[in-house]
């Protein structure tokens, strides 16, 4: 081995390929603008009087900041992909904390399916064919998603970039033509609770911090940024901009669309229709499809190199681990796409997607709450690590936080579609029980597979 | 901390392992990238190029501008050479840090990984 000298090194080595600010905008906002966020939408509005659902978004937006700030501050101090994994560790019990992150993965295996759900069904319905069709779309999607992911092909940053922009304008502008051609003034646009109750109002903005979720989920891009302030600001921007879109369409939904309308599995389409006609629905149908390739390609990647890395780490079964020759995790993507090809048809079959939005956004919320703690406890236990991005008045905030949230998750897990509903609680509860289940009684017995499986290797660095 | 011989010693055998792994061949097919190497308790960088499917030799310094960059301590960085070490375990207590995009971050593990361990 030849070590030439070379010339001395540059202080601060840049990458060939860093990522700008705008890409961050644009992931952060197309992660959290699932074709979920329609039906969810779609659902607030029952929860509040005539057009005033822009007051809970505007209320969630306010929370969604309060989030930002606690993920702020901690991405900051672990600029890393696998962020959540290290700061849950350092703040909490490491049996609590992978309890936590198994549970909190669900959502993705959620939003995924719930995706090919939702664009199943509006594209069987655009397409006029029976409601049965949807479960062949819903088959077809996941299974070009699993194929590609398997090939490792990604989508590229700028196809990525141009697929949120046109979800983001698209949506803006079929909103706002739908309100312009009602024709009539909007009800009661400052007035939520008119002929409801505060209950209602607080489930409202329940659902409302769920339309801001998975903004945070650019923090897996920390390692790939030009600037690392890139991060902060884009999920500040991406807050602003679905604040906007939201609310716009939310009430556009609640001042065009019937309760029928509002209740189906598509008001994004009736929502077309009432801004452009006919071609509206087309319209709507194509950037429902677009909301996928992001929400597919993001959850896909994310999930299942967060599981590889989990059990090349020793937390996981060592068969998560297994790469094939594209030096792709391939058990967790296939995992990944069966389990959400499950709940996609147990959806479909039972036309329960509302259950589906409630368990994310309890979810949701949960896990906001717990970065308001992490970002509390790291104060106390690891004040000299470096902060970038600090929360002023986090004493304060922090608590205010935990509860806020915990509140809010509480809630939206009894709460489904305006009536007291414990099914989302009860999916929540059976998927922490299995975590920790694993955590506490199979994971012992993994760790100490594989360290007696290290013990039995020796060595190979030579002794000096 | 290791001294600039031994990590390059190790890398040495971590080189010849990965060329003659005709698995990791496959992997890293298309894939050519520049990266460095920061071992933060000497202050010292390296450097190590991927091209047309083989790993170059490891090159005292920064040369060209990198895909990725990983950075740990000279220890972590010989131990991980000679397969002591699971880079991940690392990476995923914060020891080893990464900079780069997912997809070249997950490469240099499945080098780490199919150079040393049975799958």
């Amino acid at each position: 081995m030849t070590a030439p000298a070379a010339p001395s090194p540059p202080a601060q080595a840049t990458l060939r390929r860093a990522l700008g600010q705008f890409p961050i905008v644009t992931t952060s906002t197309g992660l959290a603008f699932a074709a979920l966020e329609y039906l969810a939408a779609a659902g607030l509005v029952t929860y509040v009087a005539g057009d005033s659902a822009w007051i809970p978004i505007g209320v969630a937006g306010l929370l969604a900041l309060m989030a930002y700030g606690f993920f702020g501050e901690l991405n900051g101090m672990f600029p890393t992909a696998a962020a959540i994994r290290i700061y849950m560790q350092r703040a909490m019990d490491d049996r609590i904390a992978l309890t936590i992150t198994f549970t909190y993965m669900s959502t993705i295996v959620l939003v995924i399916a719930s995706d090919a759900f939702i664009v199943g069904t509006a594209l069987a319905r655009a397409f006029g064919e029976p409601p049965w069709v949807s479960s062949l779309w819903i088959i077809g999607l996941l299974g070009i998603s699993v194929t590609t992911n398997l090939r490792g092909v990604t989508v590229a940053g700028l196809l990525q970039d141009l697929a949120t922009t046109i979800v983001v304008l698209a949506t803006l502008v079929i909103s706002a033509l739908a309100l312009l051609h009602s024709g009539h003034a909007l009800h009661n646009p400052i007035q939520p609770l008119h002929g409801h109750s505060a209950a209602d109002l607080v489930e409202a903005i329940a659902l409302g911090v769920f339309l801001y979720s998975a903004f945070e989920w650019v923090t897996t891009s920390a390692e790939e940024v030009r600037r690392p302030e890139s991060i902060h600001r884009g999920m500040l921007m991406s807050i602003g901009i679905l604040c906007v879109v939201c609310a716009l369409a939310t009430v556009a939904m609640s001042h065009t669309l019937t309760h029928h309308e509002l209740s189906s599995a598509y008001p994004q389409l009736y929502l077309g229709v009432a801004a452009i006609g006919h071609s509206g629905m087309w319209v709507m149908a194509g950037v429902t499809a677009v909301t996928a390739l992001n929400t597919f390609n993001g959850g896909f990647i994310t999930a299942s190199r967060f599981i590889y890395g989990t059990a090349r780490e020793g937390s996981l079964p060592r068969q998560l681990a297994r790469l094939n020759d594209r030096a792709v995790p391939w058990v967790p993507v296939v995992v990944l796409g069966g389990a959400s090809l499950l709940v996609a048809l147990a959806v479909a079959l039972s036309h329960t997607w509302e259950v589906l939005v409630a368990v994310g956004a309890a979810l949701e919320t949960m896990i906001y709450a717990v970065a308001a703690f992490c970002a509390l406890r790291l104060r106390s236990r690891q004040p000299d690590t470096p902060r970038p991005f600090r929360v002023r008045l986090l004493p304060v905030l922090g608590p205010v936080g935990v509860v806020v949230f915990a509140m809010l998750a509480a809630i939206a897990s009894v709460s489904v579609n305006n009536h007291f509903n414990p099914a989302p609680l009860i999916i929540i509860g059976i998927g922490a029980a299995l975590s920790a289940f694993y955590v506490l009684r199979i994971l012992p017995g993994v760790r100490a597979k594989e360290e007696a499986r290290r013990a039995a290797t020796p060595r190979r660095r030579p002794v000096r | 901390m290791a001294s600039i011989e031994e990590i390059c010693e190790a890398f040495a055998d971590w080189r010849t392992r990965s060329n003659d792994n005709p698995r990791l061949s496959k992997m890293v097919k298309g894939w050519d990238r520049v990266i460095h190497f920061t071992a933060s308790d000497m202050g010292q960088g390296f450097t190590m190029l991927v091209k047309d499917q083989l790993l170059s030799e490891l090159v005292v310094g920064y040369h060209d501008q990198p895909d990725v960059i990983v950075t740990g301590s000279s220890e972590d960085f010989c131990d991980m050479f000679w397969g002591d070490l699971n880079p991940s375990e690392k990476y995923m207590s914060g020891e080893i840090k990464l900079a780069g995009s997912q997809q070249d971050v997950m490469r240099i593990d499945a080098i780490s990984m199919v150079a040393f361990l049975d799958q």
